[in-house]
C-alpha cells in the first residue's frame, strides 16, 4: 500500500469516524444475522438460533475496539479526546487557566524576545553566495576594542599577496546629502563600495546591475554611478523602472542610478540599512576634503575564504601581513603601541562584527536571566497542576479502576501541560512581538556607536528561526511542568484515594509539591542574587567619581554649518552667546568645549615636554581638548593649581591647562605651571613646534568613558587656539531642561541663521553610555522581583494546602496541649525548611553564575557577597510573608471542630 | 466428525487471504468457506475474524467494498489486492518449506543421527 493511499485510509478513518463505526455495526450485525439465519435453517429454534450465534460470535464490543486499533487510527481519536477534554478543564476554570498561562507567556514572551535578538545581531546569515566562507579583518590596537577598519593602501597589499582569499572587499558607510528630480533633499546612509564589492558577495540585481571593477576607476567618468537600495526604490520611485539611468546629486556631484540591489540584501552591517552604493574612486569628488586622497578613510574588509582554506590558515597569513602593515603605520605614526597592533580574522557569515560586540554578551546576560524566569514559571505551574490533580485524585481513581491504563492518564496529563505552554506560546510570541520592539528601541537609545553612520536601525523579525526557537521552549516547558503531575497520576492508588484515605499517596504528593517549591526559592535566589548583582554593578557605576558633576548640566550642540559665520565673526558671536546664556535666569555659569565628557570620542596627540625626555617606547596619547573660558566651573572639576582661561588669552602667548595624571607623569611632586610642551605633528597636520605654557593643574576627569583608566589629557583655550566649537554646556541652578525653551530663544536671537541641533542633560549622556547595564539591572531587578513573588505564591499554596489538610493532625496536638505558638511556630518551621533547603541549592548556583557573567561583563563586583545575601534575606522574607496566613490559620484552629473535621 | 484443531498462531491471516483468493466473499462467508475448505477441522473464533479482516485491509492485502448478499442484504465484500496475492504466495512458500523440513525433523529416526 502506497503512503498516499495509507494515508488517505487513516485520514478518512479519523473524519468519517462516525461512519466508519456504524459500518462496522452493520458489518457485524450482518454477520450475526447470517449466522443466526443458517442455524433456523438447520432446525434451531428462532428465538435460540439469535442468541447462540450472539454467543459464538463472541463480546462485540471488545472484537470492535480490536477492530478499531487493527484499523489503526486510535491513538489520534484517544488524543483528539485528550485534547478536548483538556480544553474543557481549561474552559472550566478560567481563573486557574489565566494564572497559569500568563507567568508561562511571560516566560516565553521574554526568552522569544530576546532570542530573536541575538537571531537578529547573530545568526542570520547575509543573504549572499556561501556566507559561510566571508570573515572579517579586525585590527586589533593594544587594549582597545577590535575594530573593522584599515586604510586604503593596508586594503591593496593585502588584496595582492594573500593567498586565501577567493576575493577580498572594503567599504565604508557615510552619510550622503541627495537631491534629485522631483525628490525632497534628504540625507541618506550610503557606503563607498570597492569595485569587486557585489561580485565577490555574489550578490544579483534587482533591475539594472551592480558597480563592478569597471566602475572603480580613479578619475575615470565611469565611476560616476550610484546603487540604490530595494526599500530606497520602493519608497522614493515606487518601484518604477525609470529609475534606471536618472541623475541624482549626492553632495552636489550627478550620479546615474545604474541598477538595485535585491529586497533581502541591507548591507554587510546588521543595524544600518544603506539606500545607495557609490564606488570607491568617486569619494574624492563627492568628499572635501577627501580622506581617500589623504590616507584617512577607513575601510572595512571582507574577505572570501577559497574553499579549501580554512580560517586558521587566513589568521596565519594575516598575522605575517600584519607585519607589513605596523611597518607601513609606524612610518607616518609614532606611538610606539601600534607595533603590537594584530589583525585579526573572524568569521563574518552574520555581517560585520561592530553590533555583535556591544549588545552580544548582555544580551547572552538577559538570556539566561529570562531562563531562569522560565524554569520558574515552569516549577510554579507544575506545582499548581499538581495541587489540581490532587483534588482530582478522586477521579483518577474512578477511571484507574475502570479500565483505563496508566500510560492513558499520564498521557492526558501531558496533553493538558502541553496545551497549556501552547497557549501560553502565543500569548508570549504576541509579547514578544512588542518586547524586542522595546529592546531595540532601549538599544537604539544609547549614544551613537563609533563606526555607524547613523542611530542603530534594527529589523527584529520572528521568522522561521525564531518561531521553532519558541516552538522548542514551549514543548520543553509543556514536558518539564507536566512530569510532576503526570508522575503523580502513574502512581495514584486507586483503592485508597475511593475509601478517601490519604495515605502513602499524601505523603507522595506533598514531597513531591516540597520539592518543586523548593526548587522555585532555589532558582528565584540565583535570579535575586543576580539582579543584585547587576544592580549593585550599576549602582557602582553610577557612582563612580567621574572627576566633574553630572547633575545640573545642559548640553547644547549648535550647527553653524551654511549659517554664514565662520571663522573670527563666529568666535565674536560665541562670546556674546556666551553672556547671553549666564544672562538667562537658573543659569549659574556657560562655557563650551570640543568633546564633551562621555561622548565616545575625542582627539588624542603626542606631546614632548620641554626638560622631560621619554624613551620612544614610553610614548602614550595624551587626550587633547579645546575648551572655552569658566569650563571647570561649569562641568564642576577643581582647579587645583594656577588659573582657568580668559578672554585675554586670545592675544597673549599659548597656554595650556593640564590634568593631575599628565602633571604626576611628567613632574612628579615639581609644580607644572609655567613649563612648556610642544604637540607632535600628527597626519591630520595638526601640531607644530611653538610651545604651549603649561598655566593651570586640574583634577582628573573621565573623558571617553566613565570605565576608562583616566588619561593624561590637555586642555586647550578654544579662543585662542583657532579651534572653536559649538557644543555649549551650561550649569544651572534650575531642573537644566527648564532653561531650553530660553536657550533656544537666545540662540535664535543672537545667531539668527544657526540652529540648535541637540539638547541633552550631562545626565542622560552619561547614562546613554551605559544603557546595556542598565537594561540588564532593570529587567534582571523586574524579573528577580517576578520570580520571588512566583515562589512566595507556591510556598503559600503549599501551606495554606497542608495546613487544611493537617487540621485534624492540629486539633490532637492542641488538644494534647500544644499552645497556638507552637503550632505556628511549626508552620512557619516548615516554611524555613523548605527555604533553607531551596538556598542551600540554589546559593552554590548563583555563586557559580556569578563567574559566568563576570566572563561576559566587565567589572562586575564578583568578590562581593552582598548580592547573593541579599537574594537570601529576599528570599527568606518573602517566605515568612508567604507563610503568615497560613500560619495563623493553624494557629486558629478550634481543637473541638478540628477533631470533628474530615 | 475428526477432533477440531485449535488454530495456529499467525495463521488465520494465511487462511484469509486463501479464502478471499478464490473470489469476492463477506465476513460471514470467509468463515463457511474456510470452514468448507478445511472440512470443518478448524475452530475458528467467529469474532477473531473481523480484527483480523481489518488489519489485513490496513495492511493493503485486500480491499473490501459494499455489495449485495445472496439473500439481497447489503454485506461488505473482500477481495485480493495484487499485494495480497504475492503476500499469499510468499506465505504459502514459506509455508511449505517450513512444513517441509518440520516433517524432517519429526520423522528423523535414531539410526539416521
Amino acid at each position: 500500500m502506497t503512503l498516499w493511499s495509507r494515508s488517505r485510509l487513516w485520514l478518512r478513518a479519523t473524519l468519517w469516524r462516525s461512519r466508519m463505526e456504524s459500518e462496522m455495526d452493520a458489518e457485524l450485525g450482518f454477520h450475526v444475522e447470517a449466522y443466526a439465519e443458517d442455524l433456523i435453517r438447520s432446525g434451531v429454534p428462532c428465538e435460540e438460533a439469535m442468541r447462540r450465534a450472539r454467543l459464538e460470535f463472541g463480546g462485540a464490543e471488545q472484537v470492535k475496539e480490536e477492530c478499531r486499533e487493527a484499523r489503526g487510527v486510535v491513538f489520534l481519536e484517544s488524543l483528539i479526546e485528550d485534547i478536548r477534554y483538556a480544553l474543557r478543564m481549561m474552559r472550566r476554570s478560567p481563573g486557574f487557566t489565566a494564572v497559569a498561562v500568563l507567568p508561562l507567556a511571560l516566560g516565553i514572551g521574554a526568552n522569544t524576545a530576546i532570542f530573536s535578538l541575538i537571531n537578529t545581531l547573530m545568526l542570520r546569515r547575509l543573504p549572499v553566495r556561501d556566507p559561510g566562507q566571508l570573515v572579517e579583518l579586525l585590527s586589533q590596537y593594544p587594549g582597545e576594542p577590535r575594530t573593522n577598519c584599515c586604510g586604503g593602501k593596508v586594503y591593496a597589499h593585502i588584496r595582492d599577496y594573500n593567498h586565501v582569499f577567493s576575493g577580498i572587499i572594503g567599504t565604508a558607510a557615510s552619510g550622503f546629502k541627495v537631491r534629485a528630480e522631483g525628490l525632497e533633499p534628504e540625507t541618506v546612509t550610503g557606503n563607498y563600495v570597492v569595485g569587486d564589492f557585489f561580485p565577490v558577495l555574489g550578490v544579483k540585481p534587482a533591475i539594472g546591475r551592480l558597480i563592478g571593477p569597471e566602475d572603480d576607476h580613479m578619475g575615470s567618468a565611469n565611476s560616476a554611478v550610484a546603487v540604490v537600495s530595494w526599500s530606497y526604490w520602493k519608497n522614493r520611485f515606487d518601484l518604477h523602472p525609470a529609475i534606471l539611468g536618472k541623475q541624482i546629486l549626492v553632495e552636489d556631484v550627478p550620479l546615474t542610478i545604474v541598477g538595485v540591489t535585491p529586497r533581502a540584501f541591507s548591507g554587510l552591517q546588521t543595524g544600518l540599512k544603506p539606500d545607495i552604493w557609490i564606488p570607491l574612486a568617486e569619494e574624492p569628488m563627492i568628499a572635501h576634503p577627501s580622506r581617500l586622497a589623504s590616507g584617512g578613510l577607513g575601510l572595512a574588509l571582507m574577505g572570501r575564504l577559497k574553499p579549501d582554506v580554512s580560517i586558521e590558515q587566513a589568521r596565519a597569513e594575516m598575522s605575517v601581513l600584519n607585519q607589513w602593515r605596523v611597518a607601513e603605520i609606524s612610518k607616518t605614526n609614532k606611538d610606539p603601541l601600534w607595533r603590537q597592533a594584530r589583525l585579526e580574522v573572524a568569521p563574518a557569515a552574520a555581517g560585520f562584527s561592530l553590533l555583535r560586540n556591544q549588545f552580544m554578551n548582555p544580551l547572552v546576560v538577559l538570556m539566561a536571566v529570562v531562563g531562569l524566569l522560565l524554569l520558574i514559571a515552569c516549577s510554579n505551574l507544575a506545582s499548581m497542576l499538581l495541587a489540581r490533580a490532587a483534588s482530582r485524585q478522586r477521579e483518577m481513581a474512578v477511571r484507574v479502576s475502570l479500565g483505563a491504563g496508566r500510560f492513558r492518564l499520564v498521557r492526558q496529563a501531558l496533553t493538558e501541560s502541553l496545551l497549556l505552554s501552547a497557549a501560553s506560546s502565543l500569548l508570549g510570541v504576541f509579547l514578544a512581538y512588542f518586547g524586542a520592539d522595546a529592546l531595540v528601541r532601549i538599544m537604539a537609545s544609547g549614544r551613537r556607536i563609533v563606526g555607524l553612520p547613523s542611530g542603530i536601525e534594527l529589523q527584529v523579525q520572528l521568522d522561521s528561526h525564531v518561531l521553532l526557537f519558541t516552538a522548542g521552549v514551549a514543548l520543553l516547558t509543556g514536558v518539564l511542568f507536566g512530569l510532576a503531575p503526570a508522575w503523580n497520576a502513574l502512581a495514584s492508588a486507586p483503592a485508597l484515594s475511593l475509601r478517601g484515605i490519604r495515605g502513602t499517596g499524601e505523603t507522595r504528593f506533598r514531597r513531591l509539591f516540597g520539592s518543586l517549591v523548593v526548587a522555585q526559592v532555589a532558582l528565584s535566589v540565583v535570579l535575586l542574587s543576580a539582579a543584585g548583582l547587576f544592580i549593585r554593578h550599576l549602582s557602582n557605576l553610577e557612582h563612580l567619581d567621574l572627576g566633574f558633576h553630572r547633575d545640573h548640566v545642559l548640553l547644547v550642540k549648535l550647527d553653524p554649518e551654511h549659517s554664514g559665520y565662520e571663522g573670527e565673526r563666529l568666535y565674536r558671536a560665541y562670546k556674546e552667546l556666551l553672556g547671553r546664556f549666564e544672562a538667562i535666569p537658573g543659569v549659574r555659569s556657560a562655557t563650551f568645549s570640543g568633546t564633551t565628557p562621555i561622548s565616545g570620542g575625542g582627539a588624542a596627540s603626542f606631546v614632548k615636554v620641554e626638560g622631560h625626555p621619554e624613551n620612544p617606547e614610553d610614548r602614550r596619547y595624551v587626550s587633547v581638548n579645546w575648551i572655552g573660558p569658566k569650563y571647570f566651573d561649569t562641568l564642576g572639576t577643581p582647579l587645583l593649581a594656577g588659573r582657568d582661561f580668559n578672554f585675554q588669552d586670545q592675544r597673549g602667548p599659548r597656554v595650556a591647562i593640564i590634568n593631575q595624571a599628565m602633571a604626576r607623569y611628567f613632574f612628579g611632586n615639581e609644580s607644572p605651571i609655567g613649563k612648556h610642551f610642544t604637540i607632535d605633528r600628527d597626519w591630520k597636520g595638526f601640531g607644530d613646534d611653538m610651545p604651549f605654557e603649561i598655566v593651570g593643574v586640574v583634577g582628573d576627569a573621565k573623558y571617553y568613558e566613565i570605565r576608562e583608566a583616566t588619561h593624561r589629557t590637555i586642555y586647550l583655550n578654544s579662543f585662542q587656539d583657532g579651534n572653536v566649537s559649538s557644543q555649549f554646556a551650561l550649569r544651572t541652578n534650575v531642573g537644566p531642561t527648564a532653561v531650553g525653551p530660553e536657550v533656544r530663544r537666545t540662540v535664535s536671537g543672537v545667531l539668527q541663521t544657526v540652529s540648535v541641533e541637540r539638547l541633552i542633560t550631562l545626565d542622560d549622556q552619561v547614562d546613554a553610555s551605559i544603557v546595556p547595564e542598565r537594561a540588564i539591572a532593570a529587567l534582571s531587578g523586574l524579573l528577580g522581583a517576578l520570580g520571588a513573588a512566583l515562589a512566595a505564591i507556591g510556598l503559600y499554596g503549599l501551606l495554606a494546602y497542608a495546613v487544611a489538610r493537617r487540621i485534624n493532625e492540629i486539633g490532637i496536638r492542641m488538644a494534647l496541649g500544644a499552645s497556638r505558638g507552637d503550632v505556628r511556630r511549626m508552620v512557619l518551621g516548615d516554611a524555613l525548611g523548605m527555604v533553607s533547603a531551596g538556598l542551600v541549592i540554589g546559593a552554590p548556583v548563583a555563586l557559580w553564575g556569578k563567574s559566568f557573567v563576570a566572563s561576559l561583563i566587565e567589572d562586575l563586583p564578583v568578590e562581593s557577597v552582598v548580592p547573593i545575601v541579599f537574594g537570601a534575606v529576599a528570599m527568606i522574607a518573602v517566605a515568612l510573608f508567604a507563610a503568615y496566613v497560613p500560619a495563623r490559620r493553624a494557629a486558629r484552629v478550634d481543637p473541638i471542630v478540628a477533631l470533628r473535621y474530615d | 466428525m475428526d477432533k477440531q484443531l485449535d488454530l495456529l498462531q499467525g495463521t488465520l491471516d494465511m487462511l484469509i487471504l486463501k479464502a478471499v483468493s478464490l473470489g469476492p466473499l463477506h465476513g460471514y462467508g470467509v468463515l463457511l468457506r474456510i470452514q468448507q475448505i478445511s472440512k470443518d477441522r478448524l475452530e475458528i473464533q467467529q469474532g477473531s475474524l473481523y480484527p483480523a479482516l481489518y488489519r489485513l485491509e490496513h495492511q493493503g492485502w485486500i480491499a473490501s467494498e459494499w455489495g449485495e448478499s445472496e439473500n439481497k442484504r447489503k454485506a461488505k465484500y473482500y477481495r485480493l489486492t495484487a499485494a495480497g496475492k504475492r503476500k499469499l504466495q510468499t506465505e504459502t512458500e514459506n509455508w511449505n518449506r517450513m512444513a517441509n523440513v518440520m516433517a524432517g525433523i519429526l520423522g528423523t529416526k535414531p539410526e539416521e543421527v
